[in-house]
């Protein structure tokens, strides 16, 4: 049926429609080439190193990427961070647990706390920003009651393998971001579970009237919030070899503005996982680059906002027309 | 009668109005006069032009070709705006609540337009202000309480308030009585009456002929966009005027009604929702329409979505096929076979940044699978195209987004979408609402197919000839309650009204 051939061709749009569809990787391309020109940036070392650096923020993004496509917003990860080193730390230092176990421990206390995220904002219908806030400061509460905000080291070195270690010359967290990234592309286009937060982002009631479970939905989404957070914080964690309370306290504002560089829409309803991936890959080889240049780690925030707020506007201005 | 001083100069005057949007000729040669003093009903089916034609009036729309005169004086088109016609005296009234619903009703008054003293609002100014408006219009309402707390019929009393604090001198009543009850209806005739004493002019837009009847003096009437008559009321019956307002007979409109029906698939038993309806007892048969008639308010949408799991009950029972079934969630009625169009096409029919493919295949997802886990693509776009393409949709690409489609293929994909799954009950709220007259018979058939299908239908429509034309039973609702149910030779017009009323036939 020639027909059918025409209506269900993709990609009718032409050349304008396929730069604003991948607009971030142009300009990640274009960053990357940029910085280059730095001989310290070129070098194997150097750029191994962003990757690596790049992989666990990516899997943190990840998860508020879920939250974010269905029109919510997950604060609570800056002490799911914090909450995983500290008692992942405790677990293995102090009462000298299988690191497995410990790992499946903190992995479901932030699927718990997600749960709890998912029924406030479902049942309790209060909204996501609140909700979240709350819980985070209440976690962080908890973290400091637990470790005195003392940080515990002298997690082993077989562990610190997660974040240091290497295969051939590529990293081990290089390769875990990658399969994450993987399963949850498949997930999002492929299944009809993940097909579903597009829908529930998009419209809510619509997507409830045509039998999707908008409830199970906007759980999932804070729980996988809450999971791949532990993961990514069980990885920072790793460099450093040891639990740290403030581990996630900068990284809020950082997971936000990759998953808004990624294209996910702050609304709901549009957004990839790739996307996240170049969006961390973005603003580590930033970051990178202002280190190598000597700029102090003040300006770095400065530099931070301002990219957060140009990809905002320029956003919000494409969607006009 | 106070039919208007013939020798005065008209206030609004239109010659040969032509309105064209992409694709549609909205008004085709148009003309209308208004004088002071007078009541004008603009009357024709939805759909006919009346909102299009009171848009240009307003400025809202700027007509394509022709004249608008206002008070004599002609208007420079292509500069006309909302604001002009403000400054001209031309108000309008919306059917819609414009107002602030958690605010006042001095504050909804006089929002954006406070006097001030010494740099602060003069509460006591507006108070009095308020006063003196509802003591001109005769009315008793609470304005110092949040409008959301009010009764429709008082509500639309504060819009007359703030329209009349312009001192217009045309008023546009859009379609205001359709939401409210008899008593209140008496209570805007008799508005009306105040106004045209001071020598206002009302565009008078109604669907209910009746009052046409009751309070205008003369008439104009729309069809598909063009000019048919106008003249007095008094030299016109009722049947004349529906004749011109059709503009051809009803039986040619509607296919035939399906008279082969089976067994009763849904029962519907003592069911109540607190604020919303009560005891409801009512069936529906294999390949049967029936209709729920009444105002808004009746509790008629509630209802159907009460049956499809999207609104709390607290007491009766729902049989699917003779077998009591719990429908707690939308999900649990689709498994049961149901499907549901519901009244707002854009915020609850369909998801507007999705394109048409994932929109039609949205409740049957699953059922495109591979390899158990993943989702068919192929197959999902291919049973997308086929369903679109046997429901005539006017599309270039499946994955074409449905924001910029007309209404009417909107609702269509909304219609597809439950077609892709094997719903047996179809409950269809609205689904002409906003739609042109081409596609509302492309509807009407599809209803028709439908129950030659063995499929069951319940509509629920303000439009009576539609319901009398499509079901095989209708049921009226006031107030919550089935009132009445009609069929067979008792299925006209006026039993439906009189009981949509509350008023009782026997």
């Amino acid at each position: 049926m020639n027909d059918y051939k025409t209506k269900s061709k993709k990609y009718s749009g032409g050349i304008k429609a396929l730069l604003s569809d991948w607009m971030i990787l142009f300009l990640f391309i274009a960053l990357f080439a940029l910085c280059c020109l730095n001989s310290n940036f070129r070098t194997t070392t150097n750029i191994m190193n962003v990757l690596r650096q790049a992989s666990f923020v990516a899997i943190i993004a990840m998860g508020e990427f879920f939250v974010i496509l269905i029109g919510e917003m997950d604060m609570s990860i800056s002490s799911i961070i914090g909450m995983v080193s500290i008692f992942f730390a405790g677990f293995v230092v102090k009462m000298g647990m299988p690191i497995w176990l410990a790992f499946l421990l903190v992995v479901a206390m932030s699927a718990a706390v997600g749960v709890v995220n998912g029924c406030l904002v479902v049942y309790g219908k209060m909204p996501s920003f609140i909700a979240t806030l709350v819980i985070m400061n209440m976690l962080k509460g908890i973290n400091y009651i637990y470790s005195d905000g003392l940080p515990i080291s002298g997690l082993s070195d077989s562990f610190g393998k997660m974040a240091l270690g290497k295969v051939g010359i590529i990293p081990v967290a290089v390769i875990l971001m990658t399969a994450v990234a993987a399963v949850l592309y498949i997930f999002t286009a492929h299944t009809a579970t993940g097909r579903s937060f597009f829908a529930v982002g998009g419209n809510k009631e619509a997507s409830k009237l045509s039998g999707l479970n908008v409830t199970f939905v906007a759980i999932l989404a804070f729980v996988m919030s809450g999971v791949l957070s532990a993961v990514g914080a069980l990885g920072l964690t790793s460099k450093t070899q040891s639990g740290n309370v403030t581990l996630g306290d900068n990284l809020l504002f950082d997971v936000m503005t990759i998953c808004v560089l990624g294209g996910t829409s702050l609304t709901g309803g549009r957004g990839r996982v790739v996307g996240i991936v170049i969006g961390a890959l973005f603003l580590q080889v930033i970051s990178n680059i202002m280190v190598l240049l000597g700029i102090n780690t003040y300006w770095q925030w400065v530099v931070k906002g301002i990219i957060l707020v140009v990809v905002v506007l320029i956003d919000s201005y494409s969607k006009k027309d | 009668m106070s039919g208007g001083n013939k020798d005065a100069l008209p206030l609004i005057e239109i010659k040969n109005c032509t309105m064209e949007f992409p694709g549609v000729k909205a008004l085709d040669n148009v003309n209308f006069t208004l004088m002071p003093g007078e009541c004008h009903a603009l009357v024709g089916e939805n759909g006919a032009g009346k909102s299009t034609l009171s848009k240009c009036i307003t400025g809202e729309n700027r007509m394509t070709e022709g004249e608008l005169y206002v008070k004599g004086e002609q208007i420079r088109i292509p500069t006309y705006s909302v604001r002009e016609s403000q400054s001209k005296g031309i108000a309008i009234v919306h059917q819609e609540f414009t107002l602030m619903s958690d605010m006042n009703g001095v504050e909804n008054i006089f929002v954006g337009r406070y006097e001030k003293k010494h740099g602060f609002i003069d509460w006591k100014a507006l108070d009095r202000r308020a006063q003196e408006l509802m003591d001109f219009l005769q009315c008793e309402v609470n304005l110092h309480v949040a409008v959301k707390n009010l009764r429709t019929a008082e509500r639309q009393i504060i819009q007359l308030a703030k329209a009349l604090l312009e001192n217009p001198e045309i008023i546009i009543f859009d379609e205001l009585t359709a939401v409210l009850q008899e008593k209140d209806i008496q209570n805007i005739f008799r508005i009306i009456g105040i106004l045209k004493e001071k020598g206002i002019g009302i565009i008078y837009i109604s669907h209910r002929l009746d009052e046409v009847f009751a309070c205008c003096d003369s008439y104009t009437v729309l069809c598909d966009g063009k000019y048919i008559n106008s003249g007095s009321v008094a030299e016109i019956d009722n049947g004349k005027l529906v004749k011109m307002i059709i503009g051809r007979e009803l039986a040619n409109v509607y296919p035939p009604v399906n008279e082969e029906l089976g067994e009763t698939i849904l029962e519907v038993k003592n069911l109540t929702a607190p604020k919303a309806f009560r005891d409801v007892n009512l069936y529906v048969r294999e390949g049967e329409v029936i209709g729920l008639a009444g105002l808004l308010g009746a509790g008629k949408t509630e209802l159907v979505q009460a049956i499809f799991g999207n609104h709390k009950v607290v007491s009766g029972e729902i049989l699917v096929k003779g077998k009591p079934v719990h429908t707690k969630k939308p999900y649990q009625a689709i498994r049961l076979g149901m499907g549901l169009v519901p009244d707002e096409r854009r915020t609850l029919g369909l998801n507007m940044k999705f394109d048409i493919k994932d929109n039609t295949t949205l409740p049957s997802m699953k059922l495109f699978r591979k390899l158990g886990i993943f989702q068919n693509h192929e197959g999902e776009a291919r049973a997308a195209y086929d369903i679109n393409e046997k429901m005539n949709l006017n599309y270039y690409s499946l994955w074409q987004n449905v924001k910029k489609l007309s209404g009417g293929n909107q609702q269509k994909i909304v219609i597809a979408k439950w077609m892709l799954r094997d719903t047996e009950i179809f409950l269809l709220d609205e689904p002409t609402r906003g739609i042109d007259i081409g596609a509302k018979f492309e509807i009407y058939n599809l209803i028709h197919e439908l129950t030659k299908q063995k499929k069951a239908v319940i509509l629920v429509s303000p439009e009576m000839e539609e319901l009398i034309g499509l079901c095989n039973r209708i049921y009226i609702m006031y107030e919550g309650a089935v009132m009445d149910e009609v069929e067979g030779e008792r299925k006209t017009q006026e039993v439906i009204i009189n009981s949509l009323l509350g008023v009782n036939t026997e």
